[in-house]
Order: C-alpha cells, then sequence, then structure tokens
C-alpha cells in the first residue's frame, strides 16, 4: 500500500509540475500575443481613433478581455482567441485610411465651395467695414466694432486656411475655412449687409 | 442719359451689396442709407465707374455695388 501510495503521491507530483510547465510555456506566448495587438492597436489609434472610432473601440474590448483572460491565468484562452484580435487589430490602419481618403474627398470638394465663395464674402465684409470707420454717423443698428473684429480675424483666418491647404492638410483648410464663413457672416450681421451671394452660397 | 442704355453691370464679388436706384434717388442718398453719411456718395461713385460717367446722374434700374 505504502509502495502505491508513494507512487499515487509521485505521479500527482509529476502531473502538477507537467501542468505547471505547461502553464509556464503558455504564459509567454500568451503575453507576446497581447503585446503584437497592443502594438497593432497603438500603430493605428491617431487615424482609426478620429475616422473609426467605434471600430477601434471594440477591438479595444476584444483585447480588455484577452488581458483579463491572461490576468486570470487562462493562457489558452489568450492564445486561442488572440489570432483573430489581431487581424482585427491589424485590420484597423487600412479602415481608417480608407475612411479617412473618403473624408478627404469629400472635404476637398468642400474647399473648392468654400474657396470659391469665402474670399469675396469677406471682401464684401472688409470693404464695408472700411468705409464704415469713415462715417461720421455710421447707420443705427451697426455695431462697427464687432465688425472690424470679425472681419479682421476672418482676413487672418483665411490666410491661414490657404496655407493648411498648400501644405496638403484638406481637413485644416476646410475647418479653417468654415470659421472664416462664420466670422465673415457675423460681421456682415453686425453691419446689417443685405448679402445676396449668401443666401445662394447657404444653399 | 448715356448711361441709362447701359446694361446693369453684374457685381464682380457675388456677395457685394447692390442697391437698385428708384426715382428720387441721389448718390448721396443711397450713401446716407448704407453709411449714414451722405459725404461718402463717392465711395459709391467709384464702385460703379464702370456704368456711371457722373455723380449727379443715376437713374431708376440701375443695380449700383455698395461697397
Amino acid at each position: 500500500m505504502t509502495i502505491r501510495k508513494n507512487m499515487t503521491a509521485g505521479f500527482l507530483a509529476v502531473a502538477t509540475a507537467l501542468l505547471l510547465s505547461a502553464c509556464a510555456n503558455q504564459m509567454e506566448p500568451a503575453q507576446q500575443a497581447i503585446a503584437g495587438i497592443d502594438s497593432a492597436i497603438s500603430a493605428a489609434s491617431a487615424d482609426a481613433g478620429k475616422y473609426i472610432p467605434e471600430q477601434l473601440s471594440g477591438v479595444q474590448t476584444k483585447l480588455a478581455d484577452l488581458k483579463a483572460s491572461f490576468d486570470k491565468k487562462d493562457y489558452a484562452a489568450v492564445l486561442a482567441g488572440a489570432p483573430a484580435i489581431l487581424a482585427d487589430a491589424q485590420g484597423l490602419l487600412g479602415a481608417a485610411a480608407i475612411k479617412k481618403d473618403e473624408v478627404v474627398k469629400a472635404m476637398g470638394g468642400e474647399w473648392t465651395t468654400l474657396a470659391a465663395s469665402v474670399p469675396g464674402l469677406v471682401s464684401a465684409v472688409s470693404s464695408r467695414v472700411a468705409v464704415l470707420a469713415k462715417s461720421k454717423h455710421p447707420p443705427a443698428g451697426v455695431d462697427l466694432a464687432a465688425a472690424t473684429s470679425d472681419s479682421a480675424d476672418a482676413a487672418s483666418l483665411w490666410s491661414k486656411a490657404q496655407a493648411a491647404f498648400s501644405a496638403g492638410n484638406v481637413e485644416e483648410a476646410v475647418t479653417t475655412a468654415r470659421a472664416v464663413k462664420a466670422k465673415a457672416e457675423a460681421a456682415a450681421g453686425a453691419l446689417k449687409m443685405m448679402l445676396p451671394g449668401a443666401a445662394a452660397a447657404a444653399k | 442719359m448715356e448711361e441709362q442704355s447701359k446694361p446693369a453691370a453684374k457685381p464682380a464679388n457675388a456677395y457685394a451689396q447692390v442697391h437698385e436706384v428708384v426715382k428720387g434717388d441721389t448718390l448721396g442718398k443711397i450713401a446716407a442709407k448704407y453709411y449714414g453719411d451722405a459725404s461718402l456718395y463717392m465711395t459709391i461713385f467709384e464702385a460703379n465707374k464702370n456704368q456711371l460717367k457722373d455723380p449727379n446722374k443715376i437713374f431708376p434700374g440701375q443695380k449700383l455695388v455698395i461697397p
């Protein structure tokens, strides 16, 4: 009986050792798999966060689940799930690039429209500000100080928008041009100007 | 009457404000309306030299750019 007990104890010791060894063997690959996914997400996160935030969030959630499995020492689950999540993470970069391309193309069209209309608006408003600055009694309701400030801001921002477009940054150019348009329209409002082009451009 | 026969000039800037002359208008009255100061009438005249030869001669129906 003693021999059998000893044999059983020995067997259990060997089995435990094998199990621990297997776990230890799986821990490092699991760690590497998680690191690989982390790295793929990091590489794509800037554009993915901007253009495909929901897709990025989905992959980050899956990675968090994987890390939870790792913390529970369920390395087998990590290794089983990691390849699919790694593929998702690696796909983020391409998906973000496609979406970015779509956005830039759409903004390119908007830039063309803004570039054709905004300078005229800014010019009309700044001309009126210059004339009213010479007026002895600007018309009632005209807020020349506000118009002067908005007009100056619009002119300054328009230079920035053009510089951004020249540098190839269409998104910044369009965003800035929208701000220019808003400033110039605010100035026109302060000047009580009825601009014929404003209604057409708004369509 | 030479000016009257000319077609109304299309403003180079689509955003330029335009005033259509009505009977009784003068450049001084128009300047007073838009600028609050009739003495600035020459600003309007200068901006419309393509259709005005004399600041004292404007005609109903003319479309003047108001800078």
